[in-house]
């Protein structure tokens, strides 16, 4: 009876560590997985973007000049945003451009001159697919997104 | 039931930490008692319940991105208990109220605020929080002094640790104000010189924190709050700048303060000396006694250790809350001291995944600042157990018996998860 019990005590101190790691081990799994899927994602959404200089009167931006985006990118005429134009019809702070659940979304942040979509103003948030033109005064800019 | 579905390899990853719990805490009764009461089962099993709870609240509100966070907090909390029970278990019903309050605390942060970024424009409230967090063990009636260092606040019997909660405020408040005079560097790259001067609005704050790391030091008497309060910064400035010259300055400035420290107070030194030589005639069974017989514990590991509840672990003075490394590592052996060690890598790994992906700085600092407390501690109190440096009243995050410290790294995941929430919604991953 007592020599059964001190096997079950070691039995149950071995597998303590036993268990501990295929915890170990299935952690790592899972990260594994979650990162080969997140790549599999990133596929779609390559990179995230950029805005590329369509039309442009003065030196900066270019034309031709590539900005690539954030998951939230500032456009305006302050040095401090994401992508800086100047251009005074620009605002200081002029719009924002948001990626929501893989979808690029771009809104007017009350600008003076507003912002022009394909050639429309928006009033609202507005989804914005790659090849749209993006017109904040005499500037234009063109969404590109790698994987499509 | 899409949301559940969507995090099952978070509950699968559960159910081996059940296990865990589970057997780790009947080896340790049936140790002791040499047999085996069920009603034993009652405190893993309360706490299982308590991880799946948490399991199917993140799934009910549809949180999306990390799975991997909350069972690796849960295994280790799990082991913490189990050591608790191992080494004071007049404590363990106390150390599991306040793993219940730790996961009430976690599912209010997954709760409030509802948009993260808000937290950053607080960022001078939680300054000036944390700083008064942070001096209120001086006051005179609420201050406590525990073991020579007085980093406590105590009402009646309830006490609490104010710097653990300072250290998650100093992230939310660093991460915002790093966001904020990032670009200031950007367009202003003032240099004197040879030797790069930091601008203004680095130079103030790296002084500041050095000052306030200093006073926390001579008048709490904590080396470790120190250690880290100047470690959390220091890491969070460098990759906010990318400037290693910054982190540079705010060590030589820690090794200045460290060696004024070292000959105008006592009990620095005491802490270097017993560090240097732990069993030299005049410490060996005094101030170094703790930390030979902690190494002589570790020693008596070996590779795969004593066997749960089959060490000699209360020969350690506080062993549960300061030593619980080495009593864990002389019943689990090398084996298990490493596994363990592993789940603090993999923690902070996937932390720092979390922040790299982050979209805004914002999160990116608050999610890398967040996963270097936990790597700081981890690696503080373990090379403390271990002598690799001296030893600091740092805990082992969410293994060390102590309140605070549960609640709020509980609140630090749930921080975390968050922002990989929102990374997940951004990029439109599950």
């Amino acid at each position: 009876m007592e020599i059964t019990f001190a096997v079950l005590l070691w039995g149950v101190r071995i597998a303590f560590l036993v268990i501990l790691y295929v915890f170990l081990m299935r952690a790592f799994g899972v990260l594994h997985r979650a990162l080969a899927a997140e790549r599999a994602a990133d596929g779609a959404t390559r990179a995230l973007g950029i805005l590329i200089v369509e039309r442009s009167p003065g030196r900066a931006p270019r034309v031709g000049e590539r900005f690539p985006l954030r998951a939230s990118t500032s456009i305006g005429r302050d040095a401090g945003n994401d992508v800086p134009l100047s251009d005074e019809a620009a605002s200081a702070r002029h719009a924002v451009l948001e990626l929501r659940d893989g979808e690029w979304w771009v809104q007017d942040l009350g600008s003076t001159n507003g912002t022009l979509v394909n050639g429309t103003r928006i009033e609202r948030a507005e989804r914005l697919r790659a090849g749209d033109e993006l017109a904040i005064g005499r500037i234009a800019l063109r969404l590109e997104t790698g994987g499509g | 039931m899409m949301a559940v579905a969507r995090r099952r390899p978070e509950l699968g990853l559960l159910l081996w930490v059940a296990a865990l719990g589970i057997t780790g805490s009947v080896a340790v009764a049936a140790a002791e008692a040499a047999g085996f009461r069920p009603q034993q089962l009652v405190v893993p099993v309360t706490f299982v319940v308590i991880a799946f709870a948490l399991h199917l609240f993140l799934a009910a509100r549809g949180i999306r991105g990390d799975q991997l966070l909350l069972p690796i907090a849960a295994a280790l909390t799990a082991i913490g208990l189990v050591l608790v029970q191992r080494l004071a278990s007049n404590l363990l019903l106390q150390q599991l109220s306040w793993t219940l309050i730790a996961a009430g605390a976690f599912a209010a942060t997954i709760l409030v605020p509802r948009d993260l970024t808000a937290l950053s424009r607080f960022k001078w409230t939680w300054a000036l929080l944390g700083v008064l967090l942070l001096v209120s063990p001086l006051l005179p009636i609420i201050g406590r002094e525990v073991n020579g260092a007085r980093i406590w606040l105590g009402v009646g019997t309830v006490t609490f640790e104010p710097w653990e909660a300072v250290k998650i405020l100093l992230v939310i408040f660093f991460a915002a104000y790093l966001e904020e005079f990032r670009e200031v560097l950007a367009q202003t790259q003032r240099r004197g010189g040879p030797v790069p001067v930091p601008p203004v609005p680095y130079l103030v704050p790296i002084v500041a924190m050095w000052a306030i790391a200093m006073l926390v030091m001579v008048f709490e008497k904590d080396l470790g709050a120190t250690l880290l309060f100047l470690g959390i910064f220091l890491a969070m400035l460098y990759l906010a700048t990318g400037e290693a010259f910054y982190t540079l300055i705010g060590l030589l400035l820690l090794l200045v303060g460290g060696f004024v420290a070292y000959h105008a107070f006592g009990h620095v030194a005491a802490r270097v000396d017993v560090w240097l030589r732990p069993f030299a005639d005049d410490l060996r069974f005094g101030s170094g006694y703790q930390l030979v017989q902690g190494l002589f514990a570790l020693a008596n590991g070996g590779l795969f250790g004593a066997g749960l509840g089959n060490g000699m672990p209360e020969r350690i003075p506080v062993v549960w809350s300061d030593f619980v490394f080495d009593a864990f590592a002389e019943e689990v052996g090398f084996a298990g001291a490493l596994a363990l060690l592993a789940l603090y890598l993999l923690f902070v790994y996937r932390g720092m995944l979390i922040a790299l992906r982050a979209p805004t700085p914002f999160l990116q600092l608050l999610a890398a600042g967040l996963s270097f407390i936990v790597a700081l501690q981890t690696l503080v109190i373990v090379g403390g157990n271990a002598r690799l440096i001296p030893l600091t009243g740092i805990t082992l995050p969410f293994v060390a018996y102590g309140g605070s410290s549960l609640v709020t790294n509980w609140m630090l995941v749930a921080l975390l998860i968050r922002v990989s929430d929102v990374t997940a919604r951004v990029r439109g991953t599950p």
